[in-house]
């Protein structure tokens, strides 16, 4: 049985009439176990086969090789198969559709099949999601998860399909996201990993896939909590400010909460290994004479229906400036990391639509707060993209000549957090 | 402040407690609930991870949760069982002990509750303003031949000295009340036989306060309380007690005396000489020498006890109470100015102490235990 902690970082005390509580609450499991130990679990693994996967025809040596070792990390009992996507979505393995469960003799087959991979046609990724909402549809699989890898932009379907069928999967898999070379839209790919609560990165180098499709295969099949929902209450005439996952990655939850009563949402926060995330909850309260105490929020981690940690998030009216004036280090150590990632966003952006100044502003901006929280991996990522005069002011002079695949490798992780130091 | 334990004698003034969250290793507070660094939650074992109950937390709900159901305890004068408690707006109050509508923090049973075992002896013990827990404690019974007041006051700096403090009052109640009578015998050997058995329920406290540690499972900081015990006899008063909770006695001629001399700081400094005044505005003054607990320094209690000519009260308190009030006839005047409103009603009386320590300020938890005594056979309420 998996363990399972809440702990709350926060100043409860605030001034004569503050309103607004800020808290860190790190949630933590252990004992986890393996996925499939709660109910079957089921991977489905999405390759982009289209044609441009053949320039380098490194890519889809890659991607073979990849998808293989992929295959070979599946832990037996797992329903499984393999999509090859390009303008429409076909099975790779097993032969005839479907799902089967993962024995030596079907990953040996597996691991043959995609060793056939031919790159042709366009990409359509709506479909490919399309085929695996119905694969695991066929199963009755606890917990779903999926591996994309595309190589381009969604060109042979218009945006709204790829949109309807994000909307279609969510909720029902995981979905972690990666581009490989440099014609793929970091954009794109988040919209679909984020609402499908997964990860998004780039393969720079195609030598590198086999390595992280592994990782990527070994993180899900160590999820022995099939699924977690994040409970918070808030007492009444508060309003839940925002709700965002702020460590290992940024996530802005706020909008994906569903109503449980009129003072309690739930969150949806997928499956858990023996992991740590940490939340940033913001509750507006009405304010409270001087002296006054009141619980802001009951930060709740649900697995199957029961409440196996709680935070409490206080607050304390105080006149005691020394109190109320200290501002908690998590808070303001995510905070500022939070404000990092949507600089760095917003400069790429900027940068793009060719708006020099306010690319230079925004990547200053990144480049003080990279430094003050002290990201250094953000740092150096946003050193290939800009000169940094001087971090403490912000000041930064935009590169000429900057490598495509820098700038999308500082995008992909801007919404990656450092930890506070405790 | 409530009293501090201390190493007594050479060694006192390292009393001043320095606490450290056991977290994140920052200072704090010996009262803080909560590390104001990194937020761990400090104070009862029970309720640090809401997470995860501890195996122990039922009983610990038992052991904090009043009221008794003994029959010769009697029905206390204020409901406290049964249904789920209700904030003043209406709602629930969760087992994290705040509102489930409002968000404010749950009234505990715990935190304010009343005993009167008979018309003439009743008790009240209240958290007061400032503590986030009553960690005082208090049980009284009276029966045909004997009245028995006790009173603990839980170590503040100490983990879940309320349980501790509750567990040793019941315990030296419950021991006394089952205590064979002396049949007969002179003023003497009848005092001998008394502070025998109360020697006994000190005992009975120590063990209880002790168990009371082994099932919240803390031993860096042992849970630990004061302990005062008055037993009435008839026209005697014996007194016996470890700490600085105390027992008086104001008959109705006017005398005014202090019982119990205080296992403290102060109270040694007084007996070397230094005034009351000065002594007990020592920021040493309510370091407490003795007490109960698993690091009781140990010993048998203090004992006293007095014939009494003429009727009275018997008093017994914590220094939530006295700490407003020390001398003798100070708190005598002012019983008796809280009396008469309500006619020397005990229940009413002992209320209008609490209420009276409050409107000074209720720095500390507050209890007051009262007894009409000095008269020849107490009369049993209806």
């Amino acid at each position: 049985m998996a363990t399972w902690t809440a702990e709350v970082f926060e100043n409860e005390y605030l001034a004569a009439d503050a309103t607004d509580v800020h808290a860190i609450v790190s949630v933590g499991c252990t004992g986890a176990g393996a996925a499939g130990q709660s109910g079957d679990a089921a991977e489905v693994i999405i390759v982009d086969t289209s044609g441009s996967m053949s320039q380098p025809h490194a890519k889809i040596a890659a991607v073979r090789k990849a998808a293989a070792e992929a295959v070979g990390d599946i832990v037996d009992g797992t329903w499984f198969a393999v999509v090859a996507g390009n303008h429409k979505a076909m099975s790779a393995f097993p032969p005839r559709g479907g799902m089967v469960r993962a024995t030596e003799i079907t990953r040996s087959q597996a691991e043959e099949a995609v060793r056939h991979l031919e790159p042709s046609g366009g990409t359509a990724i709506g479909s490919w999601l399309r085929a695996a909402i119905a694969l695991f549809g066929s199963v009755e699989a606890a917990q779903s998860h999926a591996i994309l890898l595309t190589d381009g932009r969604n060109e042979t379907e218009a945006p709204g399909d790829l949109h309807a069928a994000v909307q279609a999967a969510t909720g029902l898999f995981q979905c972690d996201c990666r581009g490989v070379g440099a014609d793929w839209d970091v954009n794109e790919l988040r919209g679909i990993s984020s609402a499908l609560l997964g990860s998004v990165d780039i393969i720079a180098e195609p030598e590198k896939m086999a390595e992280d499709f592994r990782q990527m295969m070994q993180a899900s099949m160590a999820r022995g909590v099939a699924d977690a929902k994040l409970r918070i209450w808030a007492p009444q005439g508060a309003e839940v400010l925002f709700v965002r996952q702020v460590a290992p990655a940024i996530e802005d939850l706020t909008s994906r909460s569903t109503s449980v009563s009129a003072l309690v949402r739930e969150f949806p926060t997928g499956s858990w290994s023996d992991e740590s995330r940490d939340y940033h909850v913001a509750v507006r309260v009405p304010a409270k004479p001087l002296g006054s105490e009141q619980l802001a929020a009951r930060v709740q981690l649900i697995v199957a229906g029961e409440v196996v940690a709680q935070g409490l998030v206080r607050a304390t009216w105080s006149d005691d400036s020394t109190l109320t004036t200290r501002i908690n280090p998590a808070v303001a150590h995510y905070t500022g990391q939070a404000e990092l990632a949507d600089a760095i966003q917003e400069g790429l952006a900027a940068k793009a639509a060719g708006d020099d100044t306010t690319a230079t502003l925004k990547l200053g901006r990144a480049a003080k707060l990279a430094a003050e929280t002290g990201d250094e991996e953000a740092t150096n990522k946003l050193k290939r993209v800009v000169d940094i005069a001087d971090a403490d002011t912000g000041t930064v002079r935009l590169k000429r000549d900057v490598s495509k695949l820098d700038e999308m490798a500082l995008d992909t992780s801007s919404t990656k957090t450092t930890r506070v130091k405790r | 402040m409530s009293p501090e334990a201390v190493v007594p004698e050479a060694v006192v003034h390292e009393a001043v407690v320095h606490v450290v969250c056991p977290k994140c290793g920052d200072p704090v507070g010996a009262a803080d609930q909560f590390c104001e660094s990194c937020g761990a939650e400090l104070g009862a074992a029970g309720a640090a991870d809401a997470a995860t109950p501890s195996p122990d937390a039922e009983l610990g709900t038992q052991l904090r949760a009043p009221p008794r159901s003994q029959v010769e305890q009697s029905a206390p004068t204020e409901s406290m069982g049964g249904e789920g408690l209700r904030c003043t707006c209406g709602g629930v109050i969760d087992a994290d002990g705040w509102c489930t509508t409002c968000g404010l923090r749950g009234a505990s049973e715990r935190d304010h509750f009343t005993e009167q075992p008979a018309s003439h002896v009743a008790a009240v013990c209240d958290r007061g303003l400032h503590h986030p827990r009553n960690e005082d404690a208090v049980a009284v019974a009276a029966s045909d031949d004997r009245t028995v007041l006790v009173v603990c006051d839980g170590v503040t700096s100490a983990t879940d000295s309320d349980v501790a403090a509750l567990a040793a009052a019941r315990a030296a109640c419950d021991a006394l009340v089952a205590a064979s009578g002396p049949a007969t015998g002179s003023p003497s050997e009848r005092i001998e036989h008394w502070q025998a058995e109360l020697t006994a329920a000190t005992l009975a406290a120590q063990t209880a306060a002790t168990d009371a540690a082994a099932h919240v499972g803390s031993s860096e900081n042992p849970p630990s309380c004061t302990f005062v015990a008055a037993l009435i006899d008839g026209p005697l008063v014996a007194v016996a007690w470890v700490g600085d909770s105390r027992a008086y006695w104001f008959g109705d001629d006017g005398t005014a005396t202090q019982l119990s001399v205080d296992d403290s700081w102060a109270s040694g400094e007084i007996a070397h000489g230094a005034t009351r005044e000065v002594a007990e505005a020592d920021p040493r003054a309510h370091a407490i020498t003795r007490w109960l607990g698993v690091d009781s320094p140990g010993g048998d209690p203090s004992f006293t006890s007095a014939t009494l000519s003429v009727p009275g009260w018997v008093l017994v308190c914590t220094d939530g109470l006295w700490n407003y009030c020390s001398g003798a006839s100070d708190l005598r005047d002012l019983l008796h100015a809280q009396a008469a409103p309500v006619h020397g009603e005990p229940l009413a009386t002992a209320a209008a102490l609490v209420d009276w320590a409050n409107a000074q300020g209720g720095h500390d938890n507050i209890t007051a235990a009262l007894a009409r005594a000095g008269v020849a056979s107490p009369t049993r309420s209806s």
